[in-house]
């Protein structure tokens, strides 16, 4: 079976430095562009020296405390990341990896985030682990790292915690299960964990999360001054260098941006028709879909359901206390809103909405995900009883750009559009009437 | 041509026509509550003791269209959830006072939440399930059982008290005792019953008070002794993966001189391996229980447990081959399947690896394959 189009760490490395070179020449693109792929290079460039740094790598899911990573000088790898990003540079890699996945009997059923893992593991083509880290999420998926773990020899650990969150049991819990984790390291690594060091990392991690808010706050402006070049820096900012300086550099350069094209009223587009918030995931699976939609319908893309903070987000409650802030983060973090009910997402999403002033929203349902095929009606029902905004969901797979076609997404598109400015919510949020 | 078993047939009269049954109606009929359960994680002892009926919401054994369920769960779902959620919409699950559930799985745990959504029973309740097989994982849902007593306890507005639950559980654990028993008659060379049958039993022990399905069980297990059944085929299967209801696949595969003599689903061996110990607060008992006294199953994260045990049943139960079926967009059986391959094939058992829609009959694709395995199997011998 032919692997020659699936990506290496090499690949990566090379990919980002000629997609910052390629933005370089651009006209008009958001200056931040470019921070954004070093951002993405200093992510990569550490997995792919680690080895010879003499530090541990490890991959991992989501609802990781990487700020425990980080201060253990472990690298961590992002399965969900790899197979996002790894679209961005090459997308002809997804499907061959899934390909090879199926070859050994993995079922196509399961979501692509890990038959991609799957598939370039197989191939000899992911970045070499030392360990691999997991929790209970709403995703069932987790169990591969298990399963690949005993295949090939790499020692695992899961992460328990209970379905709901948001009790203090659970948080002692999870406190618990952090304390649980840092033995594992200690053992892979040999060496113990520096809580004065941990204290900084998350002290550095609370400032990213400052730093996500004020972006927040500039992005739900009108017009949005975020560009869809760098809409998801944040949220990776956040996902995968926590407690890091580069991370908190990078937000700051962005966020001064925002603030200086608000300040001069200039919008992502000139004329903004719709604003769209994305209610399950952003569309990895065709990385130019939100400029083509900025393009096309005057759509401009606000806020998601993944890098949602619950509440205030104060999750500094004692910097005495790293884990017992780590453990309360989890509870609020991006990345955990639909680890709870459709209707508690949906009523996150409805004061996002609110405040986003969002006309529009879009469900991707991905193919793997049962959980987005078992609550995005709720979800959308209910946000169209709290906030009169529209959904139109697309059945899709995250990853895999041929599951469906452009054409058919703009067919769908175009029809949602439509009926979104024929909408007396949408006359009446845009005074219209 | 052996007799048919009176005690199953009663078993099948009782808990007929699905799901709103005879025995239903009759619970019913005297102003007492039905509890709908949906997976293994759900401690049956605890609506028992309440004075409710567990009910576990299932298919049975006719396929069910599902296009309307289809409306609010997708078809990337898995089929048995869009299966009940649809029975739930014909309004065949109108009897049920409450659900309870356990996030076993995402589909699961998204069924409650569609369920409570779209038309909220009386009563819901949905429970954690471990994925370690450990002590911090019998305390964690020890706590989640704490509060699905005190939250049923509320909705009867009584107390449940750890006397009534301790007795439920000296009834529950005879009842494992006496499917036990059935397993255990099936290790004969010429087993007493068929697949087919035993998977009726176990349908049973779920859809009647319990009490009742003991006492026909002993019956059974009595008939068994004085008539000397046994089942003549020539080759010994393994089910094992996801649940099947519909009996009428299982008939299917024994139609081809072959009978099922042991299975791997959370319907069958699970439901008779183990005991509650008496000796323990009630529900810490129930906790160490289903978290830690039953066979590993698919669900839990490490499941290098579920593949010997299979490898080890499979030879204690002298089996041919294993037959693994799948329900389409079941995650946890997709993630086994490569290593249960593999572990079988070192162990020199021949497996067959089947996908199904959840109730659907086999089609002439599956027949056509589960031949060409009892040809493959017959070779073997030969």
């Amino acid at each position: 079976m032919s692997t020659h189009t699936m990506l290496t760490i090499k690949d990566f490395q090379e990919g980002l430095k000629k997609g910052k070179e390629g933005v370089k020449k651009q006209p008009g693109l958001m200056r931040s562009t470019a921070g954004f792929f070093d951002m993405l290079s200093t992510y990569v460039d550490r997995i792919a020296t680690a080895k010879d740094d003499g530090k541990l790598v490890a991959t991992h899911g989501t609802q990781q405390p990487l700020e425990i990573l980080e201060a253990m000088d472990v690298r961590g790898v992002f399965n969900e990341f790899w197979g996002g990003v790894g679209d961005m540079i090459r997308l002809e890699s997804v499907p061959q990896a899934l390909a090879v996945s199926a070859s050994t009997g993995t079922p196509g059923e399961v979501c692509s985030f890990f038959r991609n893992m799957d598939g370039l593991m197989h191939a000899g083509k992911w970045p070499r682990s030392d360990m691999f880290l997991y929790a209970t999420s709403c995703c069932d998926n987790v169990k591969a790292f298990h399963t690949l773990g005993r295949r090939y020899g790499i020692p695992s650990f899961g992460l328990e915690r209970s379905y709901v969150p948001y009790t203090a049991h659970a948080i002692e819990h999870w406190k618990n299960e952090y304390k649980r984790l840092i033995a594992f390291l200690e053992e892979q690594t040999g060496k113990k964990m520096d809580y004065d060091r941990l204290k900084e990392v998350v002290a550095l991690s609370y400032r990213l999360t400052e730093l996500h808010l004020e972006i927040d706050k500039l992005v739900a402006t009108v017009p949005c001054p975020l560009a869809p070049e760098c809409y998801s820096g944040t949220l990776l900012a956040i996902r995968l260098l926590p407690g890091t300086q580069q991370a908190v550099d990078y937000l700051e350069d962005l966020r001064d941006e925002l603030k200086e094209r608000v300040a001069k009223g200039i919008g992502a587009i000139e004329n903004e028709r719709f604003r769209v918030m994305w209610t399950s995931f952003t569309p990895f699976f065709d990385p130019t879909l939100q400029s083509f939609m900025q393009k096309k319908y005057g759509a401009v893309s606000v806020c998601d359901m993944l890098s949602h903070w619950r509440g205030d987000a104060k999750w500094l409650l004692d910097p005495d206390d790293p884990l017992g802030n780590l453990a309360y983060r989890t509870l609020l973090a991006p990345g955990n809103c639909q680890y709870s009910s459709g209707v508690d997402v949906a009523t996150n999403l409805s004061d996002k909405a609110r405040r986003f002033k969002v006309d529009s929203a879009i469900f991707n349902n991905n193919w793997g995900c049962k959980t987005g095929a078992a609550y995005a009606t709720v979800v959308k029902d209910e946000l169209m009883r709290l906030s009169k905004v529209p959904s139109l969901i697309i059945h899709c797979d995250v990853l895999d750009h041929t599951f469906i076609s452009r054409a058919e997404i703009e067919g769908q598109l175009d029809s949602f559009f439509e009926m979104t400015e024929t909408s007396k919510a949408y006359k009446e949020r845009r005074n219209l009437q | 041509m052996n007799a048919p078993l009176k005690a199953l047939d009663e078993m099948v009269r009782l808990t007929s026509p699905f799901p709103e049954s005879v025995t239903v109606k009759e619970w019913k009929a005297t102003g007492r509550k039905v509890i709908g359960w949906f997976n293994p994680y759900i401690p049956e002892e605890i609506i028992h003791a309440a004075g409710m009926l567990p009910f576990e919401v299932t298919g049975n054994n006719e396929p069910v269209e599902m296009q309307g369920a289809e409306a609010h769960i997708y078809a990337n779902s898995c089929s048995k959830i869009r299966t009940c959620w649809q029975m739930q919409l014909d309004g065949k699950y109108n009897f049920l006072d409450g659900y309870v559930s356990s996030h076993m799985c995402d589909q699961d745990m998204r069924l409650l939440e569609v369920w409570s959504y779209y038309n909220k029973l009386p009563y819901m309740e949905l429970i954690y399930a471990p994925r370690k097989r450990d002590e911090v994982g019998v305390q964690l849902y020890l706590k989640d059982l704490e509060v699905f007593r005190s939250r049923l306890s509320e909705y009867l507005i009584c107390r449940i008290p750890d006397e009534h639950i301790a007795n439920s559980i000296k009834v529950y654990n005879r009842g494992r005792e006496l499917m036990h028993q059935l397993y255990e008659l099936r290790k004969r060379d010429r087993p007493p019953v068929t697949g087919t049958e035993a998977l009726e039993v176990s349908k049973a022990a779920a859809r009647m008070p319990r009490e009742q399905f003991n006492e026909l069980m002993e019956q059974l297990l009595d008939e068994i002794q004085s008539t000397g059944r046994e089942i003549k085929k020539a080759r010994r299967l393994m089910v094992i993966g996801s649940d099947l209801h519909n009996a009428n696949q299982m008939a299917a595969l024994e139609s081809l001189d072959a009978v099922v003599v042991i299975d791997e689903m959370d319907i069958g061996i699970r439901r008779a391996w183990g005991e509650v110990d008496t000796q323990l607060p009630p529900l810490e008992a129930l906790a160490r229980y289903y978290v830690l006294g039953r066979p590993v199953d698919k669900h839990n994260w490490n499941s290098d447990g579920r593949l010997e045990f299979i490898g080890e049943m499979a030879k204690q139960y002298k089996v041919d081959g294993i037959l693994s079926e799948i329900v389409r967009f079941c995650t946890y059986d997709g993630w086994d399947k490569f290593d249960l391959k593999k572990q079988m094939e070192k162990r020199g058992i021949p497996i067959l690896e089947i996908d199904l829609e959840y109730g659907h009959p086999a089609g002439a694709q599956v027949k056509i394959r589960a031949e060409a395995f009892m040809e493959m199997l017959e070779s073997r011998v030969s």
